[in-house]
């Protein structure tokens, strides 16, 4: 009995261990296949003409990716401003509010990218109206970075590609931050550079990943207790932003992506049934043609983001998040920007996939120098193309 | 007990039937695939020469009439293959389960009757291939595989009666079913393009019936023969018909010699006209099938005959014609030799069964194959 039941186990063991094999048979091609291998096709697919379009404002005034500042760039002109919060009258020392002599204070901002073949930068500080706001011009900003209202500058160190830039402000100097009546204690600066060559400079925004410009303030407690005298004040800029003096765009029906508030650019396209019924991609890309070089900082590309759209509305359009293919928009490039799209050209092939339109725009919204302009498709031979391999199927296997 | 053993027999021929097949092979690239016999570990060890006689055996329904008692099978088979072909050579494994087999006497009548899942064809490849294709105005190295997995199995039942004890018939109902899924990729040597891949499967569907007989002349000698007709068999790819397959009729007769108490030997021949489904097989993109003829001899030498399934020694040989060429007008053949014993303990209430066979294969100017096979079998007679 004890057998049959050994016996039983061992043939339901058999049967749950199931198939395994490895199977490897080499063999000849396509003498011996039973039928032929997927087919490969290239096709290019130029964008709707007319239905090509670039939209602006999408980024809020007050929340731009970066603050820019330049000087003498192509790209643009720019100046950088930081409004700070007024500073307590008092520090406290073991829980009592005690005044302070002030001994000094640092401007601390965060450098996100330069040009690193421009050295000799100078980080410049003046101080300016409280008021200025999203709506201040470039020419309102610029007009009050005067000698007569220079804070002070710091050499960047050449080295430097990214963090904190300290400008120490003592002595005599500290007298230019005293604030303003009026003022409520704000303090706002303005921020320009200098360099021996057109270069430009981004930094931490109140509304970019990292941190906005801080003032911290080296007080000094009066108090007996020469131990407890020291003291720092932090503070971080209430609001933050910059102006920005950009050339036109060369030709009105031109795409183009950046500046401040933000553009994007809408390109539709029409799939062959074919392709879009029984393809598979293998690869596609997105070719853009600048119409001269591109606009940016020098060793700071741009990245450009594509993004499938998940309803064609327009300026609207909801983008896919998930989805997205990205390259860098090096400044000067003068030739065909290309774009891998797979990813993205993949969601609209099936019944349901999505519209066979792309979104493109530059990152970060509002904080980069880079301002690609691209011939539309009423530009003939330059006009944006896709350019599709993908593969059909075969059904292999017949006996 | 014995009905509780049988009914998880009867589940392993339900849950085998997906599976049911054997030996892979560069021949099974080609039509329905490469053809599987429908023999026990017994027939296997003896070449296939006790086919018909076998009732273990799913190929003569005549051979189950002198069951005595429930026997219920399971088997699997273990290949190494070495395949040759223009392209290169190769080394390769795999394991199947060929077989379920249940068979037992219908009380209180001189009827046996058997279930059984066996394999009729077996289509487990996997093909490589290197090409050059231009793309967007370059030269761009492709590697393709196309693979296979899957067969054909033939489900059985069969009555047999006992006339006598030296005459006895059978008849058997055939369901033909099962898949090939088969899977196409390729990759590019240039990694901006993405691989692709293909997937497809094709369904398989079709009936038969099966009627044999075998007859004792004297003490020695007994002669067997059956015959086997399947219908069209229905063809889908995905789930659209492609098609259908005219299956071929099958006649076999063979003789067994008693020689003495301790030995036995057993031949036959079996004929298939696997020319009907040659034009099916074109007309979906095959390469044709022709008509297939098959020669078998094996013998037994039984030790004690008091006990004749206790390490009994097995030998045998066949040589077989495929019906499938890889290359239309070549001859695709067989041959195999095969060794083989048994024992049964537990008061002769289960038994092992094993055969190694050494089969050689060849097709087409430059494909040979060899490999060696490993069959296990469990046998179990509440």
């Amino acid at each position: 009995m004890k057998a049959r039941r050994g016996l039983a186990g061992l043939l339901a063991g058999l049967l749950l261990t199931g198939c395994q094999e490895k199977l490897g048979t080499p063999t000849d091609c396509p003498e011996l296949c039973p039928g032929t291998s997927l087919t490969i096709r290239d096709t290019v697919l130029t964008a709707k003409v007319g239905l090509d379009s670039t939209f602006t404002g999408y980024q809020r005034a007050d929340q731009v990716g970066a603050l820019l500042v330049s000087s003498g760039l192509a790209a643009g002109e720019a100046r950088s401003f930081a409004v700070f919060p007024a500073r307590s009258d008092t520090v406290f020392v073991d829980a009592t509010p005690q005044s302070y002599a002030v001994d000094s204070v640092a401007f601390v901002v965060q450098l996100i990218a330069r040009d690193t073949a421009v050295h000799n930068l100078r980080l410049v500080l003046h101080r300016v109206a409280v008021t200025v706001d999203t709506s201040t011009s470039f020419a309102d900003l610029d007009a009050q970075l005067t000698p007569a209202s220079l804070i002070d500058s710091v050499l960047v160190s050449d080295t430097l590609k990214s963090g904190a830039i300290n400008i120490i402000v003592k002595g005599a100097a500290l007298s230019r931050l005293v604030p303003f009546d009026g003022d409520s204690g704000k303090l706002a600066i303005g921020i320009r550079v200098s360099a021996p060559a057109a270069t430009g400079v981004r930094l931490g925004a109140v509304g970019s990943s990292v941190s906005p410009p801080l003032f911290t303030t080296y007080a000094k407690a009066n108090v007996a207790d020469t131990a407890k005298q020291r003291s720092v004040i932090t503070l971080n800029a209430n609001s933050s932003n910059y102006a920005i003096d950009q050339p036109p765009i060369a030709d009105p029906r031109d795409l183009f992506l950046g500046g401040r508030s933000g553009s994007r650019t809408l390109l539709r396209f029409e799939l062959p049934k074919l392709l879009k019924d029984s393809a598979a991609v293998v690869r596609a890309t997105l070719e853009l043609t600048p119409r001269g070089p591109i606009k940016g900082l020098p060793n700071d590309p741009g990245e450009l983001q594509v993004r499938g759209v998940l309803v064609d509305l327009g300026a609207k359009s909801l983008a896919i998040s998930t989805v997205s293919a990205v390259a860098a928009l090096a400044a000067g490039a003068t030739a065909v920007q290309s774009i891998d799209l797979r990813d993205v050209v993949t969601t609209w092939l099936g019944p349901n996939g999505t519209p066979a339109s792309v979104l493109l725009g530059i990152a970060p919204e509002g904080g980069t120098f880079a301002r690609p302009e691209f011939f539309s498709t009423e530009s003939g031979a330059f006009a944006p193309r896709l350019r599709i391999t993908y593969a059909l199927p075969t059904h292999p296997g017949h006996p | 007990m014995s009905r509780r053993i049988a009914g998880l027999a009867l589940l392993a021929l339900l849950a085998a039937t997906g599976r049911a097949a054997a030996q892979s092979s560069q021949f099974g690239v080609r039509g329905l695939g490469y053809p599987l016999r429908p023999l026990s570990v017994r027939g296997t060890a003896t070449g296939g020469g006790f086919g018909l006689f076998d009732l273990e055996s799913a190929f003569n329904p005549a051979s189950i009439a002198l069951v005595s008692r429930l026997v219920a099978d399971f088997q699997t088979v273990q290949s190494w293959r070495h395949s040759e072909s223009p392209s290169g050579n190769g080394n390769s494994r795999d394991n199947r389960f060929p077989g379920v087999f249940v068979t037992g006497p219908i009380g209180g009548t001189r009827l046996a009757m058997s279930l059984s899942a066996s394999g009729y064809t077996d289509r487990n490849f996997s093909l490589a291939s290197s090409d050059t294709v231009v793309l967007r105005g370059q030269p761009v190295e492709v590697l393709d595989t196309l693979s296979s997995q899957g067969g054909i199995s033939d489900l059985r039942a069969a009555v047999a009666w006992q006339q006598s004890r030296a005459v006895q018939w059978g008849i058997g109902l055939h369901l033909l079913t099962g898949s090939n899924r088969i899977f196409s990729h390729r990759v590019f040597s240039d990694t901006a393009y993405a691989g692709v891949s293909e997937k497809n499967t094709l369904s398989y569907l079709g009936v038969g019936v099966s009627a044999g007989v075998t007859a004792r002349v004297g003490n020695a000698i007994t002669f067997g023969g059956m015959v086997r007709a399947d219908d069209r068999m229905r063809v889908e790819r995905d789930t659209s018909r492609v098609g259908s397959t005219k299956l071929p009729i099958t006649v076999a007769g063979g003789l067994r010699l008693q020689l003495g108490e301790r030995f036995q030997i057993a031949g036959n021949g079996v004929y298939r006209n696997w020319s009907v489904a040659d034009a099916d097989v074109v007309a979906q993109g095959g390469v044709g099938s022709s008509n297939t003829t098959e020669f078998a001899v094996g013998a037994e030498y039984v030790p004690n005959p008091k006990r004749a399934t206790h390490w009994p020694l097995r030998v045998g040989a066949y040589h077989a014609r495929l019906p499938f060429p890889l290359l239309r007008g070549e001859d695709t053949d067989e041959t195999g030799v095969s060794i083989g014993s048994a024992v049964r303990f537990a008061g002769e209430r289960a038994g092992l069964d094993v055969a190694l066979t050494r089969v050689w294969r060849k097709g087409a100017p430059g494909f040979t194959e060899r490999a060696f096979l490993l069959t296990l079998g469990v046998s179990l007679r509440p």
